[in-house]
């Protein structure tokens, strides 16, 4: 795959995990700043790392389980693997300036 | 592990609470207890008790067993566990209610109500605490919020113990010289390691983190917290092992009881800086509603303390002791428990409903869950309500207080309407309330959704 070729994937699944949102914030995970990488591998096969705005919420499994469901909605891609990571730590200051001003952050 | 699962039963245990808290506001407006009879006559106990173990302990039981593992990042210890203890304690409590009819006279029958709510009440309590106490256990070492709750379980096991005792002693089954001075004397131990103790203590642990969670704010774990938390397990520490202590030797349980009283006014100045802090440091500009009215109930909490401080400097703490009992139990605790109920009722259906399908198709916020501009005006009902009740009492106006209570009810079964319309998703706009794979939830039960 060419970097052009990669970089319009890795976009395609960045689009796909805008649908989930995170649910006490309202806003998709991509703009909130809460999905750290995306990795494409040969074959179809996608690592994503990232991360929630708190430890140990109730509804991390399901934001694991949504981000892996997205990004497999995606054609072409044959594998998904979500790692969870708490390093760095998530911060307001990770958000894009839209969501930032849709949130009403200071 | 990476998250923690929904707690089954927590919404059976708000379910309880809240028609609990109906009950003894329903039994206020009648004008059964304290103000119309003495604080400590039968039917002011039956109130009490009503509030004390059905409203507020059955609360905070079911928030615990939901946010405990959500403060340590671990499951909880057994999630078959909460449904038994509950029956355990809504029987419990139903005994107890029973046994204070039956010594004030309305109820007359043979059975011994109060050495059976004893029992099922310590059982039920117990399993709590073992329960909870396993899964912190198994999480040391402990992050901050979560030792406010380790102080509070410690309280709440004091304050079942000298319960069980008093309860054993009034219904004629210990005679020990030793447990009737504790059934005595023992009764300032048992009120403030309950209302300070076990329920004040742990829902400012849960507030750290909550607070914190909700308004995008730092979690704290400075020294003002580290002080909040030493002085506040200290002024515990001094009116239960010291006040257990006096009794024991024939001391002056008050000697306890002030010294607590001083160290646990220096805890709740720092935790009062904490909060203040936490405020002014959130990121979200907008703050919902249930950090709103958690505020008027923490500032509630400070006013209560003030006036304790004023009452005592007049030397009339006693003759309004009810009052500053009244404004614990309703302008802080009650407030308190009502802004963060209206909060995490939504939080728990939101994750039950729509956390399967994440992911899969559009979903709601949790926010759209609620309807805060409609919800709003029953919180204000409620609070004003409370005051007027309040400065009923301090003017010995029991036609006005009974007024203000049923202020105070309308209120509530308002609030108990928005959760229930927040559980039935009626407040989610209809293209999104039930996307394909997602049913509406039970009203008194939580189950994970096949997404």
């Amino acid at each position: 795959m060419t970097p052009q070729a990669n970089e319009a994937f890795v976009e395609r699944i960045r689009e796909a995990l805008r649908l989930v949102i995170d649910p006490e914030l309202g806003y998709n995970i991509v703009d909130l700043g809460l999905v750290y990488d995306i990795e494409v591998e040969d074959g179809g096969v996608v690592r994503v790392a990232m991360t929630t705005t708190t430890r140990g919420c109730p509804a991390t499994g399901y934001l694991k389980d949504g981000a892996r469901d997205a990004a497999w909605s995606v054609p072409t891609v044959e594998f998904v693997d979500i790692a969870l990571t708490y390093d760095p730590p998530w911060t307001p200051d990770m958000m894009t300036e839209d969501a930032k001003r849709h949130l009403g952050i200071m | 592990m990476v998250g923690v699962a929904l707690s089954r039963w927590t919404m059976s245990y708000f379910a309880a609470a809240v028609m609990a808290l109906i009950a003894a506001e329903a039994v206020m407006l009648a004008g059964i207890g304290y103000p119309q009879a003495p604080i400590a006559a039968p039917e002011s106990l039956l109130l009490v008790h009503l509030v004390a173990i059905g409203w507020l302990s059955l609360l905070m039981c079911g928030a615990l067993f939901q946010f405990v593992p959500v403060l340590v990042v671990r499951p909880l210890h057994s999630d078959t566990l909460p449904l038994p203890t509950l029956g355990l304690l809504v029987a419990g409590l139903a005994a107890l209610l029973l046994g204070f009819a039956q010594l004030g006279g309305i109820v007359q029958t043979p059975f011994a109500f109060l050495p059976a709510a004893a029992i099922l009440l310590g059982a039920g309590f117990t399993l709590v605490l073992w329960n909870l106490g396993r899964t912190l256990w198994a999480a040391r070492p402990l992050p901050l919020p979560a030792r406010f709750v380790v102080g509070g379980l410690c309280s709440l096991a004091a304050t079942v113990l000298f319960g069980v005792i008093f309860a054993l002693v009034l219904g004629g089954v210990a005679t020990v010289p030793h447990l009737v001075d504790v059934a005595t004397f023992g009764l300032p131990i048992h009120v403030i390691a309950g209302l300070g103790g076990w329920l004040t203590f742990t829902a400012i642990g849960v507030s750290y983190r909550l607070l914190a969670m909700f308004m995008l704010a730092p979690e704290l774990e400075g020294r003002t917290t580290r002080g909040a938390l030493y002085l506040g397990a200290a002024a515990l520490a001094a009116v239960i092992v010291g006040g257990a202590a006096a009794i024991c030797l024939a001391g002056n349980v008050m000697t306890a009881v002030a010294i607590g009283g001083l160290l646990g006014v220096a805890c709740l100045v720092l935790y009062g800086r904490d909060i203040v802090h936490l405020y002014r440091a959130r990121k979200r500009r907008v703050v919902e509603l249930n950090s709103r009215m958690a505020a008027v109930a923490l500032a509630n909490l400070a006013a209560t303390v003030a006036l304790g401080i004023v009452l005592m400097a007049a030397g009339r703490f006693t003759d309004h002791v009810g009052v500053v009992v009244f404004l614990v139990g309703f302008a802080w605790l009650t407030g308190f428990g009502l802004a963060k109920l209206y909060k995490i009722v939504a939080f728990l259906t939101w994750l039950e409903c729509y956390g399967p399908v994440l992911g899969k198709t559009a979903t709601p916020r949790v926010q759209d869950l609620v309807t805060e501009s409609r919800a709003q005006k029953w919180f204000v009902l409620y609070f004003v309500a409370v005051w007027i009740a309040a400065a009923a009492l301090l003017l010995a106006q029991p036609w006005l207080f009974r007024s203000a209570a049923g202020a105070m009810l309308f209120a509530t079964v308002s609030i108990g309407v928005e959760l229930m319309r927040t559980r039935r998703l009626a407040n989610v706009a209809p293209n999104l309330r039930l996307p394909k794979g997602v049913r509406p939830p039970h009203l008194l039960h939580s189950s994970v959704q096949l997404g």
